[in-house]
């Protein structure tokens, strides 16, 4: 094998990925992270909801979107949280609401009450029932994760469906996700909307963001660690909530190491054309 | 080439006047709100309640079925039925403790399976869960990371006009997305942001228009012939 061909061995560049990703994490390197427009609009947007307005947190992510999703989800529940808020959990992913448990013991609570400030209404099946949310919510959810029945929880008491949600957030995977909830809650009822995205999908949700249809996107897990910064910022939450601001020295490096992949490759490919050209025939 | 059209049978007119009305009627009552002399709106979330028990009914079905062909694998021994054994016993054990003791339990407040039971199953949960499946999933994920490694440099070349486009277009938006980059230098994420805003914006807008088209003309094709028999 010569030396090109050991170069290119798919296995090198597996080994180079791995050293850049894994030996970062394991120093505990931690870069400063600069926040997005997109990440600030949406941390704006929950800092300024009034007291006591209602914000609906949908998990519509299954596992395998995790170390994207999850962070994020767990700062912006945090976040909830730590403000005068009444938050209502969801999922469009039979994954969605064991991962709300999750980021539910991952957060402080302070002295938030289940039921009074916050509940876990679990599975939406499918968007028939998305849109009958918006009218009757009692009728698609006649209890909540813990068997109790929503007429008895003061949250739904408080918030019957007429009244409208102040913000919904989609830590969306795909479909169903976000656009379900833009087509049937924010399109006809004008429920301000945000989303949570992994870097693959947020490309596809730019063009909502730009008509305003959504207040923010959280791209990614470095939105997760941006967030977090706004967070210990704002109201001096420990660093490392989430895990996502030491993560991003292993992800910059990886994604430099692609970016390097790209462009070694591209100059292999040059000088072999050439080499080719030049060759006698 | 001509087609012929056959012609509807009994049985599949009535199907296609059922499509085509409920098609026309939750077209409509998503834009006409009309609440006398009957309320559309509460009709249309009735008939939205019967439609969750269907799917449902279609879930329980597709269980049945994934059980029916992999319990015949095991019955026949036939060459892959090992993995058929794993698949119903992952399947049928996560079931079962799921509905014990999860988000999805059948009797959260304990009013039927005894409080112990529910706490034996717990810790059960939250190992098959959060430590196998959580981790399973996420780990098969990450190695995409791997393989666009690998096709990055084996596989992204400028091989044209179009392509040096888009694979710069591409390098700009990696770059300006890793935090380290923004560090070096902001203009990066300045760049990312305008390609995002608008060349990218440009383009998502046509696909997304296109595609709602498409769906659009799809249904009321749908809606006014479907095409049996095929």
């Amino acid at each position: 094998m010569n030396k090109y061909k050991v170069a290119s061995d798919p296995r090198m560049i597996y080994v180079l990925l791995a050293l850049v990703v894994t030996v970062p994490i394991l120093t505990h390197s931690v870069l400063p992270v600069p926040i997005s427009d997109t990440t600030r609009a949406v941390f704006d947007y929950i800092d300024k909801l009034p007291a006591n307005s209602l914000v609906v947190l949908s998990f519509d992510y299954s596992t395998s979107v995790v170390p994207e999703l999850h962070p994020q989800a767990i700062v912006v529940t945090q976040h909830v949280f730590l403000r005068p808020l009444k938050v209502l959990f969801v999922a469009q992913y039979t994954d969605g609401p064991a991962l709300a448990d999750a980021v539910l013991d991952a957060i402080n609570k302070g002295n938030k009450t289940y039921g009074v400030d916050y509940a876990t209404l679990g599975y939406i099946p499918n968007s028939a029932t998305v849109i009958g949310m918006t009218t009757n919510l009692q009728q698609y959810f006649p209890v909540d994760t813990r068997g109790t029945s929503t007429n008895d929880l003061p949250i739904i008491r408080e918030f019957p469906a007429e009244k409208m949600t102040s913000l919904l957030v989609s830590f969306s995977a795909g479909d169903p996700g976000l656009l379900t909830y833009l087509q049937y809650w924010e399109t006809p009822y004008g429920i301000p909307t945000a989303a949570g995205s992994p870097a693959t999908l947020a490309p596809g949700y730019e063009p909502f963001y730009n008509s305003h249809q959504i207040v923010g996107i959280l791209i990614s897990m470095r939105a997760a660690a941006e967030y977090e910064l706004l967070l210990t910022a704002e109201y001096h939450t420990p660093i490392g909530l989430s895990g996502a601001t030491s993560a991003m020295v292993a992800q910059s490096s990886s994604q430099m190491l692609i970016v390097a992949m790209v462009i070694v490759g591209n100059v292999a490919y040059f000088v072999g054309t050439r080499r080719t050209k030049g060759a006698p025939k | 080439m001509a087609t012929t059209k056959r012609k509807m049978t009994r049985e599949e007119l009535i199907l296609q006047v059922i499509i085509f009305s409920l098609g026309f009627f939750f077209a409509f009552v998503y834009y006409v709100r009309v609440s006398e002399p009957i309320d559309l709106q509460a009709v249309s979330q009735q008939l939205f309640a019967y439609l969750t028990a269907m799917l449902t009914a279609a879930f329980a079905i597709g269980m049945i079925n994934l059980t029916r062909v992999h319990w015949i694998n095991i019955k026949r021994k036939r060459a892959t039925w090992k993995f058929s054994v794993i698949l119903i016993a992952s399947l049928y054990g996560m079931a079962i403790v799921s509905l014990i003791s999860s988000p999805f339990a059948l009797d959260p407040q304990a009013a039927v399976i005894p409080q112990g039971v529910i706490n034996l199953f717990n810790p059960i949960f939250d190992f098959l869960y959060y430590k196998v499946l959580v981790t399973i999933n996420s780990s098969i994920f990450s190695l995409l990371a791997f393989f666009i490694a690998s096709a990055a440099y084996r596989a992204f070349k400028a091989r044209s006009l179009e392509s040096t486009i888009l694979l710069l277009a591409g390098l700009l938006v990696v770059i300006g997305q890793a935090p380290v980059a923004d560090v070096a230098w902001p203009g990066f994420a300045t760049i990312r942001d305008w390609i995002l805003a608008y060349p990218n914006t440009a383009g998502q807008r046509g696909i997304l228009i296109g595609a709602a088209l498409g769906i659009l003309a799809f249904s009321v094709r749908r809606m006014i012939r479907y095409p049996w028999g095929r």
